[in-house]
């Protein structure tokens, strides 16, 4: 579709009527017929191509284009196209930025293979490399909380002082659903909390940041930035990576109600069965 | 060892003669059979489980049982030898010292249930085999004994004369009776609490009521007392707030804990909706913000499980669930109250406040609550 | 002169004699060693309970010395450091310092924990054992109701105990407890003003509570064991019906040397049970709770077991308020019938069964020999009716777990156990009464025909019999002749009458002796057997 050849005489043709330019002029003559033959070249070319006029005005970075692709292999269906959402299915993702892509699919929530209460944390489907693209993508066509970059816990070399602030956060704020063991906790009608105790830190800082499911939103005005580190801090530090100084189980510190199965379940029977012993036959 | 096959006197003890226990020819099993059979016992049999004195079989027992006692004594050493030097100290993460319970525990453990067997099989193995028979001796006591019994403390009641002396038996009345009270009074009096004594009962009142805060609005504050400010809670999202008074957080004002929810727009129209057609609840929002009692009103647990998409609020303790887009009315579980609602409102200098106190009874229900 | 040479193998004789002398002790000691038990496994259930009851008195006077009932604020700076600069109460911090900063302190207070379970666990195991065998009738009625008392006292030992720590946890259940007292009617504010020392929570429920704790309520328990066991010496325990034993007749070993060593061997088990439980299991991690704040909760916030049942009847009961419209509106709040008015029946009904039952069966003899649980099907089936209601109810009490980890709906949850509660113990009677009178039915028949013994002969017209094997005497023709029920158990299978020695030699059977046959009721007891209602064999 070049027109070079004819744009290019016609520009001669109008050049002769007038008297010979010098040999500079000249030069420069040919530059701007080249720069201009360029344009009109450009602008042919934009007119004789509709599809480009819908393509957004905004570019996506590569990494958020391969996003997309993902995306609209296995997220299309219910969130729509350009996660606008689709009615009955899934909600939209604008505005819900990347740190809800990063809890969502990083646990394998995302996708979902059914409709249900609450989607089921799963082994994830996408790597990391991946999550971080629809993530990228996400947040490039609508926005919304990310993950702040560096460390997302505190150091307690340095900062002693996080673990116990992330106690009494994680107390106020998280305990009543995920209980104070942080082994999760039961919701009204078949929905729960879940345990937090495979929860990376990423994830939890995601979740608090966007409130995903039925959670509610920790934004960084109620929780911030450092509070959500101590919180995330006690999380990893106290309830994941601490061995419970009370024994060799910790009986998933779910409370009296496993503490009252293990008595019946260990103590009165070994004892019956001494008791049996001792009143054997003899 | 002794073996006994008492056939005669099949019944009771009693038939046989009595055996002169002074007599030295006496052996002493002879002697503990005579005391038996004086307690009314007979001893059917009473055998040794080994047919020979020092046995294989019984050697074998004996070893075990030793063995037993040993393994007993080594685990008590465990446990003094671990109780001493295994480092105990607390250590965050995973490090030796969080065995040291568990160390102490299986040691002791073994300790003592090797003890119980050592003894239980010594009980079992090696002590010989016995049936006796002990007469119960359930027949009441006689009709001599009753009656005479029965005589003695009518008679003492009679000597008293109480019945004869109407005069000491009005005086017993009215002199002991004031005794009795005073041991009572102190229990009473002193423990006995007035809970409508002070002039703003707090049955009634929390600490967001302007009047314990020198008539000016309560400020709603988190657990550290800063103020909030409605850009504080994103929408979707809650947050626990405290009265914002001297000691507003801590438990001196345990009816107080309020749960502040941003909703979004949508449920936040059905919530105005509800509140505003209620006779006490009118204009308690502020904007999308409400805020309802975090205790529970069936066993005052702090119901706080909030979940966003449902707007529903759980209380772990009974599983009471609140419709939050609905006055918060008590839609499962056995709470038959709604929650009451804090009303909002917004200072001059942008913080959260109670426009009053709550305008119902906060907390679990009972028997006066208007 | 010469010293008296002094003879070592004559002190005990002269110290007795000495002590004989003053306190005339030969004669009753004579009969205490010579007392005589019956020997069955069962009868070994309440002494898991005495034993426990020692070992929480052991554990619990360590934990006294380190233990401060205040509830003064202070702010904590000890070894854990997941609470260092947490304001909290000196309750707590104690309990902090006791875990963490005493040389075994956490263990003494997992083994007081697990000692207090144990305690309430088999005091509800020997309970049903007594309730099913009969062993409450006439003459020990009182020791019954002394039993139930026991449990109700070991509830509120327990409750007390679970709050003194002033933890999170334990704050919400004396929050819940306060709600409890709130509830009931006219004088419920009084009530919880009185204990609270004013408005929940006040400053000085610990210090109230730890006294209750260590001194009341363990005299309470300590006097009532001591009248309970007074009354098992007094009465003499009771036996299972045998050869040879009778209503008027204990059969058993002395109390010396084999019953008493028996004994001490089973104390030192429990204790090795408690001590290694302890050790294996964390039991409330009390410093992952945090220091009680009106405004904190966990999710399944839960009592010890002995106290779900309550917690979920709570649970369970659905939402009836009753309003009653004079002046400004008077409420009785549905927490007051579960929580109140159900622990009450459930802990004073019981104590008056013995009598209810020998009422409807106008029995007013004395009963030493226990019923099997199937000779008594209309007490079996209550029995298993209200074992069962309990049994929901303490399940509804950890409904919130059970539903989370095996993805239940906790609505569903409720439901079921309402439903359960319901339904299940009425179909518990049903079926309990049917069991008990087909394994009567089965007793009578092998009683009457002998046991099956596989043995398959054709007769010569064709039919196919099997052979049994008599139990007793035959008839002319070869026919046994039906014996008596005798209320104890009937072999049903060829070993058990000595046919093949037992599969399993040295646990339940002596390694030494083959067992010899377990007595079989075809030996006629002494006494004639009790009249009995005839069940006629379904052939």
């Amino acid at each position: 579709m070049t027109s070079d050849p004819h744009g290019g005489r016609r520009f001669r043709v109008f050049a002769r009527k007038r008297s010979a330019p010098s040999r500079a002029r000249r030069r420069l003559g040919a530059a701007v017929r080249m720069i201009a033959a360029l344009a009109m070249a450009g602008g042919v070319y934009a007119g004789f191509t509709p599809n480009a006029a819908a393509e957004d005005d905004r570019t996506l970075s590569s990494s958020a284009a391969e996003g997309k692709a993902l995306f609209d292999n296995s997220c299309i269906t219910c969130h729509g196209r350009d996660a606008q959402g689709v009615t009955d299915r899934g909600p939209s993702l604008i505005g819900v930025g990347s740190a809800a892509v990063e809890f969502q699919v990083g646990t394998g929530r995302m996708p979902m293979t059914r409709q249900e209460a609450q989607a089921e944390k799963k082994p994830p489907q996408f790597d990391e490399a991946q999550t971080k693209q629809i993530g990228q993508y996400i947040q490039e066509i609508g926005g919304g909380p990310q993950l702040p970059s560096g460390e997302l816990s505190d150091n307690l070399a340095t900062k002693p002082e996080a673990l116990a602030r992330g106690g009494e956060l994680f107390r106020v704020n998280c305990s009543s659903c995920h209980g104070f063991g942080g082994g999760g906790g039961a919701l009204s009608s078949g929905k729960y909390a879940p345990g937090l105790h495979t929860a990376t830190e990423e994830q939890i800082y995601a979740a608090m940041l966007t409130g995903p499911q039925n959670m509610p939103v920790f934004g960084d005005n109620e929780l911030s930035p450092d509070e959500k580190r101590e919180v995330i801090t006690y999380v990893t530090q106290q309830l994941q990576q601490d061995k419970d100084p009370g024994g060799i189980f910790n009986l998933g510190r779910y409370g009296p109600v496993t503490e009252g199965l293990a008595i019946f379940v260990i103590g009165i029977t070994i004892l019956v069965f001494v008791a049996l012993w001792i009143a054997g036959k003899s | 060892m002794t073996v006994v096959q008492d056939n005669h006197g099949h019944g009771h003890g009693h038939e046989t003669e009595p055996v002169d226990v002074q007599d030295p020819r006496l052996s002493r099993f002879e002697i503990i059979k005579e005391g038996a059979r004086r307690d009314d016992i007979e001893i059917v049999t009473y055998e040794s489980q080994f047919p020979t004195a020092n046995s294989k079989a019984e050697k074998r027992v004996v070893r075990s049982i030793a063995l037993l006692f040993l393994l007993s004594g080594a685990g008590a050493l465990v446990f003094l030898i671990a109780y001493i030097w295994w480092p105990w100290e607390y250590e965050l993460g995973h490090s030796i010292n969080d065995y040291y319970t568990a160390v102490l525990g299986i040691s002791l453990g073994i300790s003592l249930l090797s003890l119980g067997f050592a003894i239980l099989s010594w009980a079992k193995k090696l002590l010989p085999h016995e049936v006796s028979i002990q007469d119960r001796h359930n027949t009441p006591s006689s009709d001599d004994d009753r009656l005479i019994t029965g005589q003695t403390m009518a008679y003492m009641v009679d000597e008293l004369g109480v019945q004869r002396r109407p005069l000491l038996k009005g005086a017993i009345g009215l002199g002991l009776a004031p005794l009795g009270l005073v041991a009572a009074a102190p229990l009473i009096g002193g423990l006995i609490e007035n809970p409508h004594k002070d002039a703003q009962p707090e049955l009634f009142h929390t600490g967001f009521d302007p009047v314990a805060n020198d008539g000016k609005l309560v400020r709603l504050t988190r657990a550290d007392g800063t103020p909030i400010r409605p850009s504080d809670v994103s929408v979707g999202g809650q947050i626990t707030v405290f009265p914002g008074i001297p000691h507003g957080a801590t438990n001196e004002y345990a009816d107080s804990p309020t749960l502040l929810i941003h909703l979004r727009d949508t449920d936040a129209a059905a919530a105005r909706q509800a509140t505003d057609t209620d006779k006490r609840n009118q204009g308690v929002m502020w904007g999308n913000y409400v805020a309802y009692s975090k205790i529970c009103t069936h066993a005052g647990c702090p119901a706080s499980l909030y979940e966003q998409q449902t707007n529903r609020l759980l209380c772990p303790c009974h599983q009471s669930q609140f419709l939050i887009t609905d006055n918060a009315r008590p839609i499962f579980g056995p709470a038959s109250r709604r929650l009451p609602a804090l009303p909002l409102s917004v200072d001059e200098e942008g913080f959260f406040v109670a426009g009053s106190d709550y305008r119902e009874t906060v907390g679990p229900d009972f028997w006066e609550r208007p | 002169m010469k010293r008296r040479k002094f003879d070592v193998t004559q002190v005990p004789a002269n110290v007795g004699k000495g002590l004989d002398d003053r306190y005339k002790a030969a004669t009753p000691l004579r009969g205490l060693l010579n007392k005589v038990f019956p020997d069955h496994w069962s009868f070994l259930l309440g002494e898991i309970a005495l034993f426990s009851f020692i070992i929480l008195l052991l554990t619990g006077v360590f934990l006294t010395l380190f233990f401060d009932p205040s509830m003064k604020e202070v702010a904590y700076e000890g070894a854990y450091p997941g609470l260092r600069g947490v304001e909290m109460s000196a309750a707590y911090e104690s309990s902090l310092h006791l875990s963490f900063e005493v040389r075994g302190g956490l263990f003494m207070r997992q083994m007081h924990h697990w000692a207090a379970l144990l305690f309430m666990a088999s005091i509800v195991v020997h309970m049903a054992r007594i309730f099913f065998t009969g062993a409450f009738r006439k003459p020990r009625e009182a020791n019954w109701a002394i039993g139930v008392a026991l449990f109700l006292l070991g509830f509120l030992a327990g409750f007390t105990g679970y709050s003194l720590p002033d933890d999170g946890l334990s704050g919400t259940g004396l929050r819940i407890a306060s709600a409890i007292m709130l509830s009931i009617p006219v004088a419920g504010t009084w009530i919880s003003a009185s204990i609270f020392g004013g408005e929940f929570p006040g400053e000085l429920i610990i210090g109230r509570f730890y006294i209750a704790h260590v001194l009341l309520i363990p005299g309470g328990l300590l006097a009532l064991i001591s009248v309970h066991l007074g009354l098992v010496f007094a009465q003499k325990h009771t036996q299972w019906p045998g050869p040879g034993r009778t209503n008027n007749n204990v059969v058993g070993e002395r109390m010396f040397p084999r019953y008493a060593l028996k004994q001490g061997g089973f104390f030192m088990a429990v204790f090795g049970v408690v001590a290694f439980m302890a050790g294996m299991f964390q039991i409330n991690p009390i410093w992952l709770f945090g220091p009680y704040r009106a405004s904190e909760v966990s999710s399944a916030s839960q009592p010890d077991w002995y106290v779900m049942f309550m917690d979920g009847l709570v649970r369970l009961m659905p939402a009836w308020q009753i309003t009653l419209p004079i002046g400004d509106g008077y409420s009785i709040p549905p927490l007051f019938w579960p929580a109140v008015v159900g622990l009450g029946a459930l802990t004073t009904v019981p104590m008056a069964y013995p009598f209810m039952e020998a009422r409807r069966l106008k029995d007013k003899r004395s009963h030493h020999l226990l019923q099997r649980p199937r000779d008594a099907p209309e007490r079996t089936g209550l029995g298993a009716m209200a074992f069962t209601f309990f049994i929901v109810a303490t399940l509804s009490g950890g409904n919130d777990v059970i539903a989370d980890k095996f993805h239940i709906s906790l609505n569903a949850m409720t439901w079921a156990g309402r439903i359960g509660l319901v339904i299940l113990p009425p179909l518990a009677y049903f079926i309990a009464v049917r069991i008990c009178l087909g394994l009567q039915q089965h007793d009578r028949e092998v009683l009457a025909h002998g046991v099956e013994t596989g043995i398959i002969k054709r007769l010569p017209d064709g039919r196919f019999v099997e052979v049994h094997q008599p139990l007793g005497p035959v008839d002319d023709h070869g026919h046994p002749i039906p014996l008596d029920y005798a209320g104890w158990v009937v072999p049903k299978k060829m070993n058990r009458v000595g046919a093949l020695a037992p599969a399993v030699k040295g646990f339940f059977f002596p390694v030494e002796k083959p067992a010899e046959a377990p007595v079989s009721p075809a030996v006629p007891p002494v006494s004639a057997p009790e009249k009995r209602e005839e069940i006629t064999s379904g052939r």
